[in-house]
């Protein structure tokens, strides 16, 4: 038998040990592969789709095909982590350094070649759905039929082999380093608490309090600013969180022996403590990485949510129509006439008003002042309140803030500008109220009977708005919507009909986002996984020896379920609040609540996650008890 | 104190094997026995009979006229670490405490005080010798502490039954003299009942007496009389008369 025949016979016969590696590499190709289906898909190359949009795809390609490599790696190293005592072994009946390596690299390219077929073609299976999913998700046009995605296949195929070449090289150059005796007592010895330093976990603390704090505090554009800065902050904190401030927490329970000496939590802390490095490590990328995903996933619903619910909320009327400044009478009524007609041809039932806006001199400069009366009318239309200035009293009226439709919002400048009556009294403004009733800067409200004192107004214009009846289709508006906005182009305005336009730009990338955060959530579910059944082996091996000298179920049910729920929330735990804090700070940047639907996406991963919680659990239990009991 | 009364194991498997076939055994309060037999002859399955880690095919096991197999599986797990005392062949420490730590576990999951346990483990560890290595860490002992540990670990609850599977099986013969002397030391101070199983003639001497088995049968037993000497020759004489030369069974071991 040559070594190579060994090498593949050793895969074949240590099936149990591989499969969870293999597995992992196969989702991750299939992943990747997916991806490549949707991103290589005739529809896209067509020039249907533009310039940005690929790019974003390729952005995103990139993105997943580097995390494929880390994850990878990281499922690898602990794969081997799990068969030292096997190496050591090996070597010691003699096989040389260079036969291990040999060994090692053989079989991850086995392992690789296997899973890069395994992942493609369960690819395959699942792409009519991945391709149904995205069609819906990017409301385009062209359909995306199913195609042979040799193209796909190929990119797939070669990179991932390259990279399961690249990481057999890579790992069997990093085997070379490991002596023989730490080889043997690989499982045995600890690699060691890391130092807790009582200086570093303060500084953990202050940084993520320093981080949530500027997260929370800043509002509008100062979000995008402070961002980077936060990131890196959070990003230090959260590491130094797990590898200082946990191990001193532990530390310090462990000195306490009458807390540590207690009961099982012996059994729980040491273990705890014992691989506090590796359980270091994965907490950190496993809360980092689901933070990502969270964040991402989150602010994308949000961001979703915004532009269907928020600008519709912010936007009042169904349909608008601002004429040119020169435009004369008659082509503004021509205007009218075409859009009603319009509306009457696509059934749309809609109530019309029409306001004439007068701007007139203050003391500063040109500004428009809105009779009360006309107001109101408008008013009916929204869910604003009305106004109902006294004599002699002027209201300012400024729009709502909200980063994204970058209104530059003048109440303030107009509190400190008056304006004079025809009589000569002068008229202060009295105090600013936030509404959507008129698309301007920011305007006065006045009296009726003050208004007729104002004298002539030094220009004009005109805002005409309609109001669709309730329980009208969408597709309704928004046809007749598309027709306003190319027949009375630049000047009647769909609501509808630019939201329809907006989710169409912005599908391909809220596509792209839910996948990367879904691919970054399952990995990170991944890691905690592989973290766990690394040291299966050595957990039973532990559990039967304490069983033998008297260990109840209930007292092994506990600290199995303590130590995988430690495990398995304190990352996530973490993670959650990193997400909350930058939702509330998105929702900051665009004044909009995104309570709901940040309470839904955190929500609905940590209901995923205590679901995977106890499957994993039932199924660790079981395998610890059958050996133990 | 101990009481088996027609005690058979089989073990199931493609080929069903008998290993223990109708054992009568009864162990006094305060006696120190010894089991020995050739290799494969069915000691340990013995000794894990009576320590309740396995159960018997048929006949009964009666501890203090209890049986143990009767009981529930968490009233078994309390009753072996409340009642009996381990010695194992491979030690059985845990890698992830330390040498105290391991000492004191049996005492930690009943729940008692720290003051308590902490002058439990001193006394014990300072009899063994093994005071100065109370806070290493198990891979930072040898062969002979760790076996000291684990019956330090053993003893630290007073149990009423003390079980030891070859604790000499892997000290030089110092060492050895010095566990078994420990051993007789527990057995006269506390009463404590001991079986022990070994394939040492020099450490059986030691005992009240010598119980031996062959193929899963009992096949004679010796007591001590007034020397230790001719009880030692005795049990190397019983020993070649069973199965050839005595060093035979010091090898090989399941
Ligand atoms: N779990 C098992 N399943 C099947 N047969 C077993 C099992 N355990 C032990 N045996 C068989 O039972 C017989 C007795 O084994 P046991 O371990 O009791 O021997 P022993 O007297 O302790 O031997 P040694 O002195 O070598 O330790 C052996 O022949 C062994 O092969
Ligand atoms: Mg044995």
């Amino acid at each position: 038998m040559t070594f190579r025949q060994f090498a593949f016979n050793n895969v074949l016969r240590n099936k149990r040990l591989y499969i969870a590696y293999f597995f992992s590499s196969m989702f991750t190709v299939m992943v990747f592969f997916t991806f490549a289906i949707f991103a290589f898909h005739p529809a896209f190359s067509d020039g249907a789709i533009n310039q940005n949009v690929l790019f974003g795809m390729a952005v995103a390609g990139g993105i997943i095909y580097v995390f494929s490599f880390f994850f990878v790696l990281y499922s690898m190293s602990s794969f081997l982590q799990s068969r030292k005592k096997e190496f050591g072994l090996l070597m010691m009946f003699g096989a040389s350094n260079r036969q291990i390596r040999m060994m090692v690299f053989l079989e991850n390219i086995l392992i690789g070649f296997f899973a890069t077929i395994g992942g493609i073609l369960i690819g395959l299976v699942f792409a009519k759905g991945i391709l149904l999913v995205a069609e819906n998700v990017l409301i385009i046009s062209e359909s995306l039929d199913f195609y042979f995605p040799l193209l796909a296949i190929a990119v797939t195929f070669i990179s991932f082999i390259v990279l399961f070449f690249c990481i057999s090289v890579f790992v069997s150059f990093i085997l070379r380093t490991k002596k023989l005796i730490d080889l043997i007592k690989g499982d045995k010895k600890s690699k060691g608490e890391p130092k807790a330093s009582v200086i570093l976990s303060i500084l953990a603390t202050i940084l993520i309090i320093a981080g949530y704090g500027t997260a929370l505090y800043v509002k509008g554009m100062q979000v995008v600013f402070a961002m980077v800065p936060v990131i890196v902050v959070v990003t230090l904190g959260t590491y130094l969180i797990f590898t200082q401030l946990s191990v001193y927490i532990i530390r310090r329970l462990k000195s306490n022996k009458s807390f540590f000496w207690m009961k099982t939590n012996m059994l729980l802390l040491s273990d705890l403590s014992f691989r506090m490095k590796d359980n270091a490590r994965t907490f950190f990328m496993v809360a980092i990485i689901s933070t990502v995903a969270f964040t991402a996933i989150g602010a994308l619903y949000g961001f979703q949510s915004y532009l269907t619910k928020g600008i519709k909320e912010s936007e009042p009327y169904t349909y608008q129509y601002i004429p040119w400044l020169n435009d004369s009478e008659e082509v503004m009524k021509e205007d009218v006439s075409k859009i009603n007609s319009i509306l009457q041809e696509e059934n749309v039932e809609a109530k019309m008003e029409a306001m004439e806006l007068n701007y007139f001199e203050t003391s500063t400069s040109e500004e428009l002042i809105v009779r009360a009366s006309d107001y109101n009318r408008f008013v009916a239309f929204t869910k604003d309140r009305e106004l109902h200035p006294g004599e002699n009293e002027a209201i300012v009226v400024q729009p709502v803030e909200d980063a994204l439709s970058g209104v530059s919002r003048s109440g303030e400048f107009l509190m400190e500008s008056s304006f004079n009556l025809e009589n000569g009294t002068e008229i202060q403004p009295s105090y600013i109220v936030e509404s959507s009733v008129l698309a301007s800067n920011g305007y006065y409200v006045v009296n009726d009977k003050t208004y007729e004192q104002l004298g002539s107004p030094v220009r004009n214009d005109w805002s005409v708005v309609w109001k669709a009846k309730e329980g009208q289709t969408d597709q309704q508006l928004i046809e007749a919507g598309r027709k306003l906005t190319e027949q009375v182009e630049h000047k009647a305005y769909s609501v509808d009909y630019q939201l329809f336009e907006i989710n169409k730009a912005f599908g391909p990338i809220l596509f792209i986002g839910l996948f990367i955060g879904i691919v970054f959530f399952v990995s990170a579910g991944s890691f905690l996984y592989f973290r766990l059944f690394t040291d299966l082996d050595e957990e039973k091996r532990k559990f039967r020896s304490i069983a033998k000298i008297g260990l109840t179920q209930s007292e092994l049910n506990k600290v199995v379920n303590q130590q995988i729920a430690i495990l398995f929330f304190s990352p996530i735990v973490v993670a959650l609040i990193h997400g909350s804090v930058a939702l509330t700070a998105l929702s900051h940047m665009f004044n909009y609540d995104l309570t709901i639907e940040s309470a839904f996406v955190l929500g609905s991963f940590a209901l995923i996650q205590i679901i995977y919680f106890l499957i994993v659990r039932f199924f660790y239990v079981k395998q610890v008890k059958r050996m133990v009991f | 104190m101990l009481k088996l009364t027609k005690v058979s194991k089989v073990y199931e498997g493609k080929v069903a094997f008998r290993a223990l076939t109708d054992i009568d055994l009864e162990i006094e309060k305060g006696e120190f026995v010894t089991i020995m037999g050739p290799s494969g002859s069915g000691k340990t399955t013995l000794l894990n009979i009576i320590s309740t880690n396995d159960a018997p095919t048929t006949g009964k096991v009666e501890i203090e006229g209890e049986n143990p197999h009767k009981l529930k599986k968490n009233d078994l797990a309390k009753f072996r670490r409340n009642e009996l005392g381990f010695i194992f062949q491979d030690f059985n420490l845990m890698h992830t405490l330390t040498v105290e730590e391991n000492i004191v576990l049996p005492l930690t999951l009943d729940g008692a005080r720290v003051k308590e346990m902490k002058e439990k483990a001193h006394t014990i560890a300072e009899s063994l010798g093994i005071l100065s290595i109370m806070n290493n860490r198990t891979y930072e002992i040898s062969g002979g502490q760790a076996q000291r540990v684990a019956i330090a670990r053993a003893m630290i609850h007073d149990p009423k039954l003390l079980l030891a599977d070859e604790p000499t099986g892997n000290l030089d013969s110092k060492a050895s003299k010095d566990v078994m002397k420990m051993l007789v030391s527990i057995n006269e101070k506390e009463k404590t009942s001991l079986l022990m199983v070994t394939h040492d003639p020099q450490a059986a001497s030691y005992s009240d007496r010598v119980v031996f088995i062959r193929d899963g049968k009992l096949h004679s037993e010796i007591h001590r009389g007034e020397s230790r000497q001719a009880f030692f020759q005795k049990i190397i004489d019983m020993l070649s008369l069973m199965g050839g030369d005595g060093n035979d069974f010091s090898s090989i071991r399941v």
